[in-house]
């Protein structure tokens, strides 16, 4: 594997587990917060 | 005579015992400790590492004298031995021997700064503009992935050098300690020092590029930004969920993020003697020694290392394209805003670069420079935070999967 083409996976790889933490933060806001809206 | 003179003053004749390249670099050691003191004391640099570690960089200089082997050293530190034998008759000399092998080569002294970081973080700015926040921080991400590839296919570099190097992108010293240790330990000393010196150098430096790719009309918008009011419960269970999530996915890097989320949980929990201990004792006690050992192994022969001028060159090429990165995805998220009819200040994406929290407050100072009434702080710590976690995902792989290129 070239190392371009390393870059680009490892660099989408941080961004899938990167929304993926931000999408546990909402969930548990909307859980316990009970206002059903992510902030934005 | 001058046999008479070294003995009386070694400091001074040792000068005369090394090479000429060697004394001269550590005249220009001497200098630069003073310089950066100087500019630490002055506030132009970050005073917390840059005074103890300019002081340390003159003494160290300063102070070599003729051991008993005959060989020119000094009495602070030798981060060469290996020897367990040689550790044991060095750590009863060298002062500062305990503390580096003890706390600095094993990542302790990164987790410890790391902890007083999650103790200072508060998760609720994240919650302001959760999505906002992590794709700054995503962009803000960028100088690493690309001084990878220029590592390797430009310097020549082997692909775990230049991983570990390429993560200086990331603005987060605890991390690239941590990285360079795992990655590329021969190279961890002029890593460590030079990420160092470069973070300092972002208070300074920073500004300029914001006023290079932001237009003075957007820098001074002001932001209406509510942070939600969130239970501690909540707050606490995202901080043990996302804990077990990252260290799930990335144990290589569970020891940091380990540390970041407990300082966080501890504040959370109102544990108050914990995070009293954690963000005003463990924390200051382990910026300081970190100051001092990378003051003391800024050593002439350390520096006149060939792959040091590699290091600098791909260090600044990092934190410089991060930062484009994340001030593009700033404006990026200006127009984002502005077609939903929302302001946002692309100034915050600077932040995106997890120097916590030196380039939140730089987004801040930009924004107040145009507009003493914008208040862009909030939303900038939550890029802060975002630009953490980032940091210690891409560590994480990069260590768990650089092995794949060979």
């Amino acid at each position: 594997m070239s190392v371009t083409v390393y870059a680009l996976l490892a660099y989408g790889a941080m961004a899938v587990i990167a929304f993926a933490v931000v999408g546990v933060i909402v969930l548990i806001d909307r859980l316990f917060s009970g206002k059903g809206k992510d902030g934005q | 005579m001058l046999e008479l003179f070294s003995q009386l003053f070694p400091g001074i004749g040792t000068f005369f015992a090394v090479e000429p390249a060697i004394a001269l670099a550590r005249i220009g050691l001497i200098v630069l400790g003073f310089t950066l003191a100087y500019l630490g004391f002055k506030r132009t640099l970050e005073p917390l590492i840059m005074v103890p570690m300019g002081i340390a960089m003159i003494a160290v200089n300063a102070g070599m004298l003729f051991l008993s082997t005959g060989q020119v050293g000094n009495m602070f530190v030798d981060p060469l031995v290996s020897d367990p034998a040689q550790l044991v008759d060095v750590m009863q000399v060298n002062f500062l021997q305990p503390i580096y092998n003890l706390t600095f080569s094993n990542g302790l002294i990164a987790c410890l700064v790391f902890m007083g970081i999650g103790a200072r973080s508060e998760i609720s700015y994240l919650l302001a503009k959760p999505w906002s926040s992590m794709f700054l921080a995503i962009c803000a991400e960028l100088g690493t992935f690309v001084t990878l590839v220029v590592g390797v296919e430009v310097f020549g570099l082997g692909p775990k050098a230049a991983a570990a190097i390429a993560t200086i992108g990331g603005a987060d010293g605890p991390m690239v300690l941590f990285s360079s240790l795992m990655l590329a330990p021969e190279l961890f000393v002029p890593i460590s020092i030079i990420a160092y010196l470069y973070l300092s150098l972002t208070y300074g430096g920073y500004p300029f590029l914001i006023k290079l790719f932001i237009p003075k009309k957007y820098r001074g918008i002001d932001m209406v930004v509510e942070v939600p009011e969130v239970s501690r419960k909540s707050k606490f269970i995202f901080i043990v969920a996302a804990c077990l999530v990252l260290c799930l996915l990335l144990p290589v890097a569970a020891p940091l993020i380990f540390s970041f989320f407990v300082g966080m949980a501890v504040k959370e929990a109102d544990i108050n003697r914990y995070t009293e201990l954690l963000e005003e004792g463990l924390s200051y006690f382990a910026t300081f020694f970190l100051g001092v050992v990378l003051g003391v192994l800024c050593e002439a022969s350390t520096i006149l290392n060939p792959t040091v001028l590699v290091i600098l060159v791909l260090g600044i090429l990092a934190l410089a394209v991060s930062a484009v990165g994340g001030l593009l995805g700033g404006l990026v998220m200006y127009w984002f805003h502005k077609k939903r009819g929302q302001d946002f200040n692309p100034v915050i994406g600077i932040a995106g670069v997890s120097c916590v929290p030196t380039t939140a407050k730089l987004a801040q100072h930009a924004a107040m420079e145009e507009n003493p009434f914008a208040m862009i702080l909030p939303v900038a710590m939550g890029a802060n935070i975002s630009g953490v976690i980032t940091s210690a995902i891409a560590a994480g792989i990069f260590v768990s999967t650089i092995h794949l290129l060979g």
